[in-house]
């Protein structure tokens, strides 16, 4: 690997680490947000010494709604959490679903701006595999960025993963019309994912409306 | 009594329905929506004093939104509201008109006094 690839790379990495943390961020003051409202408003309807049963009713009601976003907020930090931590090691035994949910997790702000549905069809028993999950998410993330800059609002991408001949599976499938005019004028580094990939002893198919990746299965020991 | 006409564009429902009703007691006549065709049909048909916009809102453009709003009445303050330090996209909207911007997760004094400074701003243009 040059050095150029090897900047360029970093680069790369760097970006798509801050784009999940841009998201997280965002996220987690959203849901900050909806709590301090919420505390705010409870503290208002005591000061104007609001009671009775309709009130008890908006308290419980609000509360709930507090604990609902302390709930979604802790997923979120697990999701994080297990992502950083796939950072430790170089290579690992990991599940492909496991990493393949918090990615999505972590990204689904980026879709939902576009009002682009990310849903996922995974295959179930998939088996333990040893090898860098985090550039696999790296990859994943790539890919699936460009497919949501290139998509029309009110679309649908589906992450597919299996099994076949040895390999595991991923395949980005979308539902939703291009827009072209996008497509065009971005400049995508398609050089430096190959390099990645191959690094990764996978390959890319890219056929109309499914991306295919395909890394040779190195089922763990664990 | 204040009875400002406010529109609060966001679409996180929990966090604006709580936030109007916080207004409301404030005397602060609110109408929330939650995506921007929703926020357009109100505006045209009660215009408010004062928008409050989150420019992130999915399906609309914010800041198209706010361009659209000035162009319908220009004394129609905005305040744009945001959940992250995307600087360069408040940048765009104080550059488009916008009164003031505001941080999430909010403090209702801060974001009162910015309400009746733009409402004291729009009265001045209207005069």
């Amino acid at each position: 690997m040059t050095d150029n690839f090897e900047r360029e790379l970093r680069f790369l990495q760097l970006r798509f680490i801050g784009k999940i943390l841009a998201g997280f961020t965002h996220e987690s003051k959203n849901y900050l947000a909806i709590i301090k409202e919420s505390a705010g408003l409870i503290d208002d309807m005591i000061k104007l010494g609001k009671s009775g049963e309709a009130a008890s009713s908006q308290f419980l009601e609000i509360t709930h709604s507090i604990e609902e976003q302390i709930e979604k907020s802790t997923g979120l930090f697990k999701y994080l959490n297990r992502f950083s931590h796939r950072m430790d090691t170089r290579l690992s035994a990991f599940n492909c679903n496991e990493a393949l949910e918090e990615l999505m997790a972590l990204i689904n702000r980026f879709a939902n701006q576009k009002r682009i549905e990310l849903a996922k069809d995974f295959q179930q028993d998939m088996p333990l595999i040893y090898g860098n999950p985090s550039l696999i998410q790296f990859l994943v993330f790539s890919f699936l960025e460009e497919t949501i800059k290139t998509l029309d609002k009110n679309s649908r991408i589906i992450i597919k993963t299996g099994t076949a001949n040895g390999s595991i599976i991923i395949k980005i499938i979308t539902d939703g019309n291009l827009i072209e005019a996008e497509r065009e004028k971005e400049d995508f580094p398609y050089e430096t994912y190959n390099a990645v990939l191959k690094h990764l002893e996978g390959k890319i198919t890219p056929e109309s409306g499914v991306k295919t990746f395909t890394f040779p299965l190195k089922v763990s020991d664990i | 009594m204040s009875h400002t006409k406010v529109l609060l564009v966001d679409d996180e429902v929990e966090f604006a329905s709580a936030l109007a009703e916080r207004l409301q007691m404030r005397d602060y006549d609110v109408k929330t929506a939650s995506n921007g065709l929703e926020a357009m049909a109100l505006f045209h048909g009660s215009p408010p004093d004062i928008v409050i916009l989150d420019l992130r809102i999915p399906g609309m453009d914010g800041l198209e939104i706010l361009k659209n709003i000035k162009i319908f009445d220009p004394t129609i303050e905005v305040l744009i509201l945001t959940g992250h330090g995307d600087v360069e996209s408040v940048a765009e909207g104080m550059k488009n008109g916008a009164f003031e911007y505001i941080m999430k997760p909010i403090d209702i004094g801060e974001l009162t006094s910015k309400i009746d400074m733009a409402m004291k701003k729009r009265t001045g243009s209207r005069a």
